[in-house]
């Protein structure tokens, strides 16, 4: 079982349980979830709250890991808020291996770190590239398209990022 | 025996044409295009080569594994900024005379995506010949640009580029 | 390698000079991104002692589209296109997965009728990304007549497709809300037509390769994944059903009423490259049964929910009520909004767990789309099946795990 102290917040967001758990603390949670049956690691991924306005949210980025277990049939989304540039966590690959390109994944369009990772490196974009393509403040690129609505801001980043 | 004669022995046996026009009818009924497919768009170019549509009847049947012997190329799909490179070398590899058909929307101006991660045509790397639009293209549509093409090299004959 | 160190990714390349079993050095050879396969563009670098696999390290990215980020700049409702794009061989499945998750978040349920019209296009969708992997898994193993017949009965899926959508492989045809429009009675006798006639066809195929001796020399024994091994790495689809294992989202998370259709999880315990072959046939043989009792008993009724503020009002009305222009205004050039929060969907797509999560911020696009792709993880379990094994298999094994690059790389 997971301890109480580990779960900082819990809830239900459209019929799926979730629990927030401390960063720094994380590994600890997922092992003990790993121990309660939830073995199986769905996917993970992470979220760029930044000029988010719909909720006050702890950090800016938000790592989400959807686990599942898959004899009682139930889903658990464990989150972790991590700031900081570049924001760290540990990695959980030797828990959940399917975590290992996930978390390569998530370096490669956030930037962010997970510390124990054995090669963290870009898996889709050229290993060249600079910049973290989904983070917010990373304009959505490509060419500007005349009469469209989004012609102006296309290019640049939005004014509040 | 005269040369009179010789003409009269051939009858109605001979054409006259120059050396362009043969070179041009034999280029233009054997392109052999390279086995390139990329996103979508080589799911419909295997349904052209497919029995129901059957590119054999053009000639172009032969699609080749290596670039060197080829002399279309099909770029079926969207070019990532990862994939350029390659495309271009792949381009290089081919002898001449080479001619490129741009498959579907992706490949010739980027289709939706208008991002970070495409080029926006791939006419930014080698020369396009035929553009086809569709997202993806029928397999009709794919004959078409290949008759377009032909009719270009019959018309272009001796020369080369 | 034992089980819990599945992941096997962080290998490193040949060091130069190190020895394989047989004295001789290793050796790395690159194979990709531009090869002889027909599946996609997947690189592979492989170290070989003589012809064996020692190591395989797939690179990835090669199909990199920014969907993610794409949709982030699309409204809710222009998404769909995307999503029809990153597996481009289910298009109408992760379609469903999107639709579901905006609908989870919006709280709104689709019709009966509507929901029978998505069973349809999801099964139609198998079956022709079924054949699409056959044929070209035929032609990497040297059968290749194999394509033509798959190819034949796919074009008569894509004419269902263009029936009811208008397009063949892209249809865009499941939204949120409900679906494009009702299918028409053509489209009926055309699938009717088909249901009839798929098994024999179905059989056709099992002919030419079941009991074909090089088929059956080439995948039996080949690429084995045992059923822990599948469970840790995060397997779905044909391969974990391949090892033994009934894991089918439709059956054990139903989702779009698939709980109310008759069919078996097609399983196999071979663990190799021909037991997922037979799986995806016996799947095919379902999806047609399926296919069959939707047809039965399809409801009668609305495609779409009644709901104003989510999708545009017919047209007849547009010319009488000053609401509906209002509606139908807002709709195309601000779009709904969702309601904040996440929420994760998964669906059975051909390839195994394709799911969906969304964030909303409240406004009229989304915060965060996530595609959680079968191929993704399947690939990550290439090399504990090729290990070992002749570098002609390695085409086998890419072959029988069916990955998509489109949906590997996104």
């Amino acid at each position: 079982m997971i301890a109480e102290e580990l779960i900082t917040d819990k809830g239900v967001s459209a019929g799926d349980e979730w629990i927030t758990v401390p960063a720094p603390r994380l590994r600890e949670a997922m092992a003990a979830l790993k121990e309660d049956g939830y073995r199986l690691l769905v996917f993970l991924t992470c979220v760029d709250h930044l000029a988010d306005a719909s909720k006050e949210w702890p950090a800016r980025f938000e790592l989400l890991y959807e686990v599942r277990d898959m004899e009682k049939l139930r889903d658990l989304r464990v989150r972790a808020f991590v700031d900081g540039e570049p924001p760290e966590i540990d990695s959980v690959h030797d828990l959940f291996p399917p975590a290992n390109w996930d978390e390569r994944e998530t370096y490669d369009l956030f930037g962010v770190v997970f510390s124990g990772h054995p090669e963290l490196t870009r898996i889709l974009m050229p290993d060249d590239w600079v910049g973290y393509p989904l983070r917010r403040d990373y304009p959505v690129g490509g060419e500007p398209v005349e009469f469209s609505e989004e012609h102006e801001t296309w290019l640049t980043p939005p004014p509040e990022a | 025996m005269g040369l009179e004669d010789l003409v009269d022995s051939l009858g109605q046996n001979v054409l006259t044409t120059t050396v362009g026009k043969v070179i041009g009818w034999g280029r233009g009924n054997s392109v052999w295009p390279a086995q390139f497919g990329l996103a979508c768009c080589a799911i419909e170019m295997i349904s052209t080569a497919t029995a129901g549509v059957d590119i054999a009847r053009f000639g172009s049947e032969a699609m080749r594994a290596s670039p060197r012997q080829a002399d279309l190329m099909i770029v079926s799909g969207r070019v990532s900024q990862k994939m350029a490179p390659i495309l271009r070398t792949i381009y290089d590899q081919m002898p001449e005379p080479k001619w490129v058909i741009s498959m579907g929307a992706c490949a010739s101006t980027g289709g939706v995506f208008n991002n970070y991660a495409l080029l926006q045509g791939v006419d930014k790397v080698v020369p396009v010949d035929v553009y086809i639009p569709g997202c993806p293209p029928r397999p009709e549509d794919l004959l078409n640009a290949l008759m377009i093409l032909q009719e270009r090299i019959k018309a272009q004959g001796i020369v080369t580029r | 390698m034992s089980i819990e160190d599945a992941s096997g990714q962080g290998v490193t390349i040949t060091q130069t000079g190190e020895r394989g079993a047989f004295g001789g050095e290793l050796l790395t050879v690159n194979f990709g991104p531009h090869h002889p396969s027909t599946h996609g563009v997947l690189r592979l670098i492989v170290d070989l002692d003589g012809e064996q696999v020692k190591r395989v390290k797939p690179v990835i990215g090669y199909l990199h589209t920014g969907i993610e980020k794409q949709m982030e700049a699309l409204r809710w409702q222009q998404g769909v296109v995307c999503t029809d794009r990153h597996d481009y061989l289910s298009p109408p499945i992760n379609n469903l997965a999107y639709a579901l998750a905006v609908e989870r978040l919006m709280g709104v349920e689709v019709p009966p009728r509507a929901q029978a019209l998505r069973v349809i296009m999801c099964e139609l969708t198998r079956l022709s990304s079924h054949l699409v992997w056959l044929g070209t898994s035929g032609i990497e193993l040297g059968a290749m007549s194999v394509l033509m017949y798959c190819f034949r009965e796919r074009d008569t899926i894509m004419d269902m497709n263009e029936e009811i959508s208008g397009f063949r492989m892209h249809t865009s045809y499941i939204r949120p809300g409900g679906v494009m429009a009702d299918a028409t009675p053509r489209f009926f006798d055309m699938l009717a037509k088909f249901v009839r006639e798929m098994p024999r066809h179905i059989d056709e195929y099992e002919d030419l390769l079941t009991m074909n001796p090089i088929w059956r020399s080439r995948t039996i024994g080949i690429g084995r994944l045992a059923p822990e091994v599948a469970k840790v790495v995060g397997a779905s689809g044909p391969m974990i059903r391949g090892s033994g294992i009934a894991w089918d989202l439709r059956k054990v998370m139903p989702y779009s009423g698939y709980e109310n259709y008759d069919f078996e999880v097609a399983t196999n315990d071979g663990c190799d490259c021909y037991a997922r072959y037979l799986v995806r046939i016996q799947e095919m043989r379902e999806a047609v049964k399926i296919l069959g009792q939707a047809l039965d008993r399809l409801p009668d009724g609305p495609v779409n929910v009644d709901d104003r503020k989510m999708l545009p009002p017919p047209r007849e009305e547009l010319e009488t009520s000053m609401e509906a222009v209002i509606h139908h205004f807002k709709l195309f050039t601000e779009g709904y909004s969702v309601p904040p929060g996440d929420v994760y969907v998964a669906v059975e797509s051909g390839r195994g767990e394709n799911g969906c999560y969304i964030v909303s911020d409240g406004t009229h696009k989304p915060r965060r789309v996530k595609f959680r792709s079968a191929s993704f993880v399947n690939l990550q379990a290439l090399e504990r099946m090729a290990l070992n094994h002749m570098i002609a298999d390695l085409v086998a094994i890419i072959g029988t795990a069916d990955t998509v690059l489109g949906d590997v790389d996104r």
